[in-house]
């Protein structure tokens, strides 16, 4: 199987207490990965961390050849949308930034946000702040895609909608949920317990 | 500059237009400093001449301030508001860089263009040379964008960004405010081109190609760090 993600021997330390360390683990296309672990665990981190948002202490990602723009994707519950744009200006901005089409009329009704697409975050629901941000993640069709609590404000429309990217993104790549919630074990076919 | 390039900053420069132009809040904040500060000034030389190194030292004052505004707009807004990992996961560090630049710019001309009208209108002030005005007052304006959106960039990622963009723009901002009350005093007819408006032109013009020059590649280096 062709391998999409690899992580080897991943590190990451706060103030010299090591949340996780020698993380290795390769996936490959079609292979839905969900981190478990209690609050503080590192799930967020590692997530963050894959995706260079937070810097490592030590060992290595590889992700897809290519533009990380576009081969990587990340709806996190702490990452905020601007207030004062609109859910279709959010679509708009994100892909002129990454260089690729908008979609905006196919992403708004694949996370069912079309009769919105003129509100401003700000009035958004924290479920529909959600889809935005899954629909921004997904935009570019990335081949690694992380999901940060997905479920996180969501109702059971949007869970169902959680549900379908990550089919859908099955097909395209490989998926990482980071997850408190004993339900979303059901959108993987591999687990990773975060000891923290 | 590439099509894609020019699309990714006017993309940054769309937003932070639209954030403007829908809280006002960085405009309203530069119009008010700049009223109030032509209003005490005038106020407090009512009916006196005012001599070009005043004037020229007050319109810096006044500009200075309402630049200052952008600086937390600029880029600790982002981090403080969680914006900011938003726009590392889909954009290149130089478009953000120029993006929030092209904006500042625009920011700090129509400004100064006010804050000069009322000025020179409230205290009757003539421009003697008026290119060395022009020269001063709009690389003045390039130079404060660029080292303010400097000062932002740099402190983005410390714990206590507020303090230290503002310790930062300090030593930065100083010899700038020299340049630009210089060239401005000689512009309004204190002093020569010879004895130092020339030179305080020429060193504005530098400072903001220095600047902007320089600032995407310092914010290159600490936008993902």
């Amino acid at each position: 199987m062709a391998k999409v993600l690899r992580v080897d021997r991943l590190g990451k330390k706060y103030g010299g207490r090591w949340i996780f360390r020698g993380l290795t683990f390769e996936l490959g296309l079609g292979d839905r990965l969900v981190i478990l672990g209690r609050n503080g665990s590192g799930k967020s981190t590692l997530l963050r961390t894959i995706a260079g948002l937070t810097q490592r202490n030590e060992g290595s990602v590889v992700l897809p050849e290519g533009d990380p723009r576009h081969t990587l994707g990340l709806s996190a519950l702490e990452q905020s949308v601007y207030a004062q744009l609109t859910v279709e200006e959010h679509l708009e901005m994100t892909a002129e930034l990454r260089g690729c089409p908008a979609r905006i009329d196919e992403l708004l009704e694949k996370i069912d946000l079309a009769y919105a697409r003129g509100v401003l975050a700000s009035q958004l629901s924290t479920g529909m702040k959600a889809r935005l941000k899954i629909g921004m993640a997904i935009q570019a069709n990335p081949m690694v895609l992380l999901l940060d609590e997905p479920g996180a404000g969501l109702d059971e429309d949007g869970r169902n909608l959680v549900s379908r990217i990550t089919e859908e993104q099955a097909e395209r790549g490989c998926l990482i949920v980071a997850t408190n919630d004993p339900l979303e074990r059901r959108l993987a076919n591999l687990e990773l317990q975060l000891a923290g | 500059m590439n099509s894609s390039w020019r699309v990714e900053i006017l993309a940054i420069f769309r937003k932070e237009w639209r954030i403007e132009m829908r809280s006002l809040s960085g405009l309203v904040t530069a119009f008010l400093f700049s009223v109030v500060t032509v209003y005490a000034i005038s106020f407090a030389a009512l009916n006196t001449h005012i001599p070009p190194t005043v004037v020229s030292g007050m319109l810096w004052v006044a500009l200075l301030f309402s630049a200052a505004s952008s600086l937390t707009r600029t880029f600790l807004i982002e981090e403080e508001l969680g914006t900011a990992d938003l726009l590392r996961l889909v954009a290149r560090p130089h478009a953000v860089f120029w993006g929030k630049a092209l904006f500042n710019i625009f920011q700090c001309i129509v400004t100064s263009v006010l804050v000069t009208i009322l000025f020179l209108g409230f205290t009757s002030t003539q421009v003697i040379i008026p290119w060395l005005f022009g020269v001063s007052l709009i690389a003045g304006c390039l130079s404060l964008a660029g080292a303010v959106t400097l000062c932002g960039a740099i402190a983005s990622q410390a714990s206590n960004r507020s303090m230290l963009a503002a310790a930062i723009a300090v030593p930065l901002l100083l010899p700038l405010v020299a340049l630009g009350v210089s060239g401005m005093r000689v512009s309004l007819g204190e002093g020569s081109l010879s004895g130092g408006g020339s030179g305080a032109a020429i060193g504005l013009i530098g400072y903001a190609v220095a600047t902007l020059a320089t600032g995407p590649y310092i914010f290159a280096a600490v936008w993902k760090s």
